[in-house]
C-alpha cells in the first residue's frame, strides 16, 4: 500500500490554546476572515453538571471527497497520498466545492478569489517537515503522518484508542481521526439550532 | 440539553440571490419552450398560433440566464476553463453543454418558424426587409417543397428541443440535489422539483408575455387566443397540481428522515414559514390553484393575469428558498447562517432583468409575429417593455 497521510488530533491533551489556528494562519498567508484550520470551543449542560469541549477542525482529506467530485473543471484533485489540493490557476470560483463540502472546511480566498483549504501544508512535507498545526501543537495532541505505514505513530495511536472522525455517515470518508471527541462538538446540534433550544 | 458555542468560527452563505435567478431564468425558458412545442412537435394545432412568441422568449431568458452564473464567478475571466476541462461526476459541467446546445438547437427550431415570414416581408421595404435579408442567408425559396421542408425540420429541432428543454432544467436540480451533505437538497425528488415549477412559472410568464405581444402586435386579443389562455390556464392549473403534490412529498419525506432531515423540514415550517408556506405554497401554487379550478375565472383575463404572476412570484420564492435556505443551516458550529443579499447582487439581476426585456421587446416588434389567424398591421406601435 502506498502512503496515506491522515491527522489524528488527541482532545484528552489538547487545551484549547487556538495556537494551530493562529500557526496556520501565519504559515499559510490566510486573510482576515476566513480560516483553513479553525478550533471550536462549547460548553454542554446545565450547572453544576457542565463540560466543556474543544473540536480542531480543518479539511478531512477524504478518500471519497465531495468537492473533487462536483468541481466542474478538475481544479481539485487528490495526489497518491491523499492530499486533496485545488489548482489555483484553474479554480474559477464556482463555489460548488464549498456548498458541496460536509465539513465547512473551504473559503473563498478574499485575495486570490479562488476556492482554498488546509493543503496539510504540503511546501512544508516535500522538505519533510511536519504541517505547521502539528508543528506548533503545544501538547503533541496533534499527530500527523502515513496511516498505511504500520510503525509511523500515527498509525499506532489509532490501532491502540477508540477513535471517531466527523459525521461518518457521508460518503466522504474523512481522515481526520479524533480520540475523545465530543459527539455534540462533531456535528452542529441540528434540532437545537432550529428550535432554539426547546428540543 | 443545552449546548453553547464560545468561539464560533463565521462562514458564510457563498450560492446567494444570483445562483437562486439562474434556476429561475433556466426554468422560466424550459417551461415556455415545452409550452410552444405543443403544437410543433406534439401537433396540438390551435399551440401553434403561440410557437414563435415562446420560442424567442425561451431562447433570450436562456441566453441572459448564464449571466447571473458568470457575474457570481470569483474568477470569471476563467470561465473558458469549463469547457476545456471536463468533470463527468460534477453535474455543473453537464450543464455547461446543455447550456449550449439547448440555445442552439432552438435558433434553428425558431429561424425554420420565422423563415418563409421572413421572406414575405422582404417586399415591404425598409429596415426590417434588411434584418431579415440578412436572417434568411438567402434562403429565400417558397416553393411548396422548401415549405414542406420548414416544416419537417421544425418538427425535427421541436423533438430534439424537447429533450434539452428537460435536461437543461433538470440537470439544475442535479446540482443541488447531489450535494449529500445537505439533507435539505439531498433528495432524488428535486430534478423533477425543479422541472414541475418551471412548467408552473413558465406557463405563468408566457401567459403575460403572449397577452403582450398579442396586443401591440395586433391591437387587440382574438378571441382565438383568449380561448387559448383559458386553455394554458387549465394546464397551469394541473401543473401546479403536480408540482403542488410534489412539494407535499418532499416535506413529507424530509420530516421523516434523519435528524438533519427533520431539522431541515422543522426549519421551512417555522423559522421560514412566513416565505415557504406562506409566500411559495399559498400565495405562489394554493392561490392560484383554487382560481384557476372554476371554468369562469379561467375565461376571466385579469383573473388569468393574476394567477400568472402569482405563480411566478411563487417559483421565484421557491427557488430562493431552496439555494439560499439550504445553506442557512449549519455544517459545523452552532449558528444559522445569515443571508444579506448584496447591492452588487441586486444590482446584476435587475440589469439583466431590464436587459432580458429589452431585448424581448426589439425582438418582438422587429421579427414577424404573424400567426394562423392574426396578420400584423401596417404601422406597429412602439411597444413598452415586457416585464419580467
Amino acid at each position: 500500500m502506498g502512503k496515506r497521510y491522515a491527522m489524528v488530533i488527541d482532545l484528552r491533551k489538547c487545551v484549547g490554546c487556538h495556537a494551530c489556528q493562529v500557526a496556520c494562519k501565519s504559515e499559510n498567508n490566510v486573510p482576515l476572515g476566513v480560516f483553513r484550520n479553525w478550533v471550536e470551543e462549547l460548553e454542554t449542560g446545565k450547572f453544576p453538571n457542565v463540560s466543556r469541549h474543544r473540536l480542531p477542525r480543518l479539511c478531512n482529506h477524504c478518500e471519497n471527497p465531495s468537492c473533487l467530485n462536483v468541481c466542474p473543471v478538475k481544479a481539485t484533485y487528490q495526489l497518491e497520498d491523499g492530499t486533496v489540493l485545488v489548482d489555483y490557476d484553474r479554480c474559477i470560483g464556482c463555489k460548488y466545492c464549498i456548498a458541496a463540502c460536509p465539513y465547512d472546511a473551504r473559503f473563498i480566498n478574499p485575495e486570490r478569489n479562488t476556492a482554498e483549504k488546509c493543503t496539510y501544508c504540503h511546501e512544508r512535507l516535500e522538505v519533510g517537515l511536519q504541517p505547521a498545526c502539528v508543528n506548533t501543537c503545544i501538547s503533541g495532541a496533534r499527530v500527523f503522518g502515513d496511516i498505511n505505514d504500520p510503525n509511523s505513530e500515527i498509525a499506532k495511536i489509532i490501532a491502540t484508542n477508540a477513535v471517531t472522525v466527523s459525521k461518518p455517515e457521508t460518503n466522504n470518508r474523512p481522515q481526520t481521526y479524533y480520540i475523545k471527541a465530543d459527539e455534540k462538538a462533531l456535528r452542529p446540534n441540528l434540532l437545537e439550532i432550529v428550535t432554539g433550544g426547546e428540543k | 440539553m443545552s449546548t453553547v458555542h464560545f468561539f464560533n468560527t463565521p462562514h458564510q452563505i457563498y450560492w446567494g440571490l444570483l445562483i437562486a435567478l439562474y434556476f429561475f431564468y433556466t426554468g422560466l425558458s424550459a417551461g415556455s419552450f415545452i409550452l410552444t412545442s405543443l403544437g410543433t412537435v406534439f401537433g396540438i394545432e390551435k399551440y401553434k398560433k403561440v410557437s414563435k412568441v415562446g420560442v424567442i422568449m425561451a431562447i433570450i431568458l436562456l441566453a441572459f440566464a448564464p449571466l447571473h452564473l458568470l457575474f457570481d464567478l470569483a474568477q470569471p475571466g476563467r470561465f473558458l476553463n469549463l469547457f476545456t476541462s471536463v468533470n463527468p461526476t460534477s453535474a455543473m459541467s453537464w450543464g455547461i453543454y446543455l447550456l449550449i446546445l439547448y440555445p442552439v438547437v432552438l435558433m434553428f427550431y425558431a429561424w425554420y418558424l420565422f423563415r418563409q415570414d421572413m421572406v414575405n416581408g422582404l417586399d415591404k421595404g425598409g429596415m426590417k426587409a434588411s434584418i431579415y435579408k440578412f436572417l434568411l442567408f438567402g434562403k429565400k425559396d417558397m416553393s411548396e417543397a422548401a415549405k414542406a421542408n420548414d416544416k419537417k425540420k421544425q418538427k425535427i429541432f421541436g423533438t430534439f428541443g424537447v429533450p434539452l428543454a428537460l435536461l437543461v432544467h433538470g440537470y439544475t436540480g442535479f446540482i443541488l440535489g447531489n450535494v449529500q451533505a445537505r439533507a435539505f437538497w439531498h433528495t432524488p425528488l428535486m430534478p423533477i422539483i425543479f422541472l414541475m415549477s418551471a412548467m408552473v412559472s413558465g406557463t405563468g410568464l408566457f401567459i403575460i408575455v403572449l397577452m403582450l405581444v398579442e396586443k401591440f402586435k395586433f391591437g387587440k386579443l382574438g378571441d382565438d387566443i383568449k380561448a387559448l389562455i383559458s386553455d394554458m390556464a387549465n394546464l397551469m392549473k394541473w401543473f401546479i397540481l403536480v408540482d403542488g403534490t410534489l412539494m407535499v412529498i418532499y416535506f413529507i419525506v424530509l420530516w421523516y428522515s434523519g435528524e438533519s432531515g427533520y431539522a431541515a423540514g422543522y426549519f421551512l415550517l417555522h423559522n421560514e414559514g412566513w416565505s415557504f408556506l406562506g409566500l411559495e405554497n399559498i400565495l405562489g401554487l394554493l392561490v392560484p390553484f383554487l382560481l384557476m379550478l372554476s371554468k369562469k375565472a379561467r375565461k376571466n383575463i385579469p383573473l388569468v393575469v393574476l394567477s400568472s404572476i402569482l405563480t411566478i412570484i411563487g417559483v421565484l420564492a421557491m427557488r430562493i428558498n431552496l439555494v439560499i435556505g439550504g445553506q442557512k443551516l449549519p455544517l459545523t458550529g452552532s449558528k444559522i447562517i445569515e443571508y444579506v443579499a448584496s447591492g452588487r447582487d441586486i444590482t446584476i439581476i435587475l440589469g439583466i432583468a431590464v436587459a432580458a426585456a429589452v431585448v424581448l421587446t426589439i425582438l418582438y416588434s422587429v421579427l414577424p409575429m404573424n400567426r394562423p389567424g392574426a396578420e400584423e398591421k401596417k404601422s406597429i406601435p412602439v411597444s413598452k417593455g415586457v416585464e419580467q
